[in-house]
């Protein structure tokens, strides 16, 4: 009886947190149309550049180091064995694709939760901690307005940005690989993957991006504006904003690889 | 040892006046984990006036002034401003409440990665259609009016507690509230930074026809600045008066809390009590 009724327990904090994050997208999105340099807050505008410059610039050289080494062990380990077969030029399509539509939208988000994702929860929830939540309220400043929305507007610029990036860097190494290996220059190279590269392939890692991006912004808000337990409960919410966050964006991946998949052959 | 300082004037007190209160609270009851906070609190509060809700630590103080701030609603009972429920208001209806408020907070929550002009400048740069240098301007007067003049620059970080609350008063008035609320507006700062938070509140109450509201436990800032006194106690409101009333009040409670006698732990607070009565 004691397990049904955990399960209940477990089951009804996991719809409401659900629930919770959907009402923050919602009303995130719908604040978001505020944001314009020319008619919408003035502080939101200058806000949602720092963002964009914290979460994009910033994350920019560790991103193209990291997409970069995946995408030439991706040509190793695929040329090793393509090798066997005769079919070295097949290491174009793989890094490709792979890195178009599947790991660099990826290895964007898990940089991007690594670095973003834990510092927008930490900083939300010292906020919560601080008063500075409740000082917005006493203002009749809107929270997901003022804290929320900068961010979002910002993530949703600068992750199919850093996305782009990370492909290409990914897609260069790979030409590296090519040009020790198969004397293949770059231009090439470069010639050869815009020729297999169909417009699915990079929709459907934008599409990904863009999704990615809202999962990490509102996962890291949602957990720092649920903060309980003062300033030790701030280590506790970054650390449930990038194990979810992670989590969230692999069950997001694996619904949009379906869909596109299924609806887009 | 010297009697309380109150600082006295021969003015007519607000509530003395009639009329209808400013704010008027109604069967009041919070719990939270099953745990009665707030246990029917009636209190009404008139426009002008200063008003020190006073008790001990866990009194349930600080759970009544966010009921105020309108940050929570209670579990029963009703809280109106200016004839608007809180309970009842719409989320509109609750922002143009908001907009008559002024709050220092007891961490002084001002935005850490704003500047003091910055955080000054918020409300003004959010809900008025102001030009940056009148806002510039605002700014100043309003760090001048509470002796931090020439600290728009800084970060909270930069400040010491006793400027920070000063700043966090600042942004408290940048919109000229109508009611100001303090929570503990003297907590964790010494005697004299201290009596000059409290001298700035009597400053506000003798300029502006304000309605402030001050939680403290602190009993010199509160009779020093109240000119009426709410003592809570286990989350009910043991008496409400001036400060000679309350310091008169000849139940057990307000006596032992007024003349700092601690609660006897073994035996609970009343063996300690009984002498005075």
């Amino acid at each position: 009886m004691r397990m049904f009724e955990a399960a209940g327990h477990y089951t009804i904090r996991q719809l409401e947190y659900v629930g919770g994050l959907a009402i923050q997208f919602w009303r995130g999105a719908r604040l978001s149309l505020r944001v314009n340099p020319f008619s919408g807050r003035r502080l939101r505008w200058k806000r949602t550049v720092a963002q964009m410059a914290e979460i994009g610039v910033r994350a920019l050289p560790v991103l193209c180091l990291i997409s970069g080494a995946t995408g030439l062990i991706m040509a190793l380990q695929s040329g090793a064995e393509l090798r066997r077969f005769g079919a070295m030029d097949a290491v174009i399509n793989l890094v490709g694709t792979s890195m178009t539509r599947e790991l660099g939208p990826l290895i964007a988000a898990i940089v991007v939760i690594g670095r973003s994702g834990s510092a927008i929860s930490a900083e939300v929830a010292t906020m919560v901690v601080t008063e500075e939540v409740d000082a917005l309220r006493t203002m009749a400043i809107d929270p997901i307005d003022f804290v929320v929305v900068p961010k979002y507007l910002a993530m949703l610029v600068m992750m199919p940005a850093l996305t782009v990036m990370g492909i290409f860097s990914g897609i260069l190494a790979g030409g590296l690989f090519t040009y020790f290996t198969l004397d293949m220059t770059l231009t090439m190279y470069l010639s050869r993957t815009a020729e297999i590269l169909l417009m699915r392939d990079i929709v459907s890692g934008l599409v990904k991006a863009l999704v990615f991006g809202s999962i990490i912004v509102h996962v890291g808000c949602l957990e720092g504006f649920r903060v309980t337990g003062g300033p030790e409960g701030v280590g506790h919410s970054t650390t449930n904003a990038v194990v979810k966050s992670i989590f969230l964006v692999v069950i997001a991946d694996l619904l949009c690889t379906t869909f596109f998949y299924f609806f887009w052959r | 040892m010297t009697g309380p300082q109150i600082h006295g004037s021969n003015r007519q007190l607000p509530h003395e006046a009639g009329g209808e209160p400013l704010i008027s609270v109604r069967g009041v009851r919070v719990s939270f984990r099953g745990r009665r906070v707030l246990d029917g609190v009636d209190l009404d509060i008139y426009e002008g006036e200063t008003m020190v809700i006073l008790g001990a630590s866990g009194c349930g103080k600080t759970t009544l002034l966010r009921r105020l701030e309108g940050l929570e609603k209670p579990d029963e009972g009703s809280i109106r401003i200016a004839g608007v429920d809180l309970v009842t208001a719409s989320r509109e209806t609750m922002e143009e409440v908001r907009r008559l408020l002024g709050v220092s907070f007891q961490s002084a929550a001002l935005f850490g990665s704003m500047t003091v002009g910055e955080n000054i400048a918020l409300p003004l740069l959010e809900h008025t259609d102001l030009a940056e240098s009148t806002i510039r301007l605002m700014t100043k007067m309003k760090l001048q009016q509470v002796g931090l003049e020439g600290a728009e620059d800084l970060y909270p970080t930069e400040l010491s507690g006793g400027m920070r609350k000063r700043a966090s008063l600042a942004r408290a008035l940048a919109m000229d509230p109508k009611i100001l609320l303090f929570d503990e507006p003297s907590a964790g700062l010494d005697p004299i930074i201290a009596t000059g938070i409290d001298q700035l509140i009597i400053g506000l109450k003798e300029t502006y026809t304000i309605t402030i509201i001050v939680v403290t436990h602190e009993l010199q800032s509160a009779f020093l600045i109240a000119d009426r006194i709410c003592v809570l106690d286990q989350g009910r409101v043991l008496a409400v008066g001036p400060v000679e009333r309350i310091l008169n009040d000849p139940h057990p409670r307000i006596q032992q809390f007024v003349k700092r006698i601690p609660d006897d732990v073994e035996h609970g607070s009343s063996s300690y009590i009984t002498g005075f009565q």
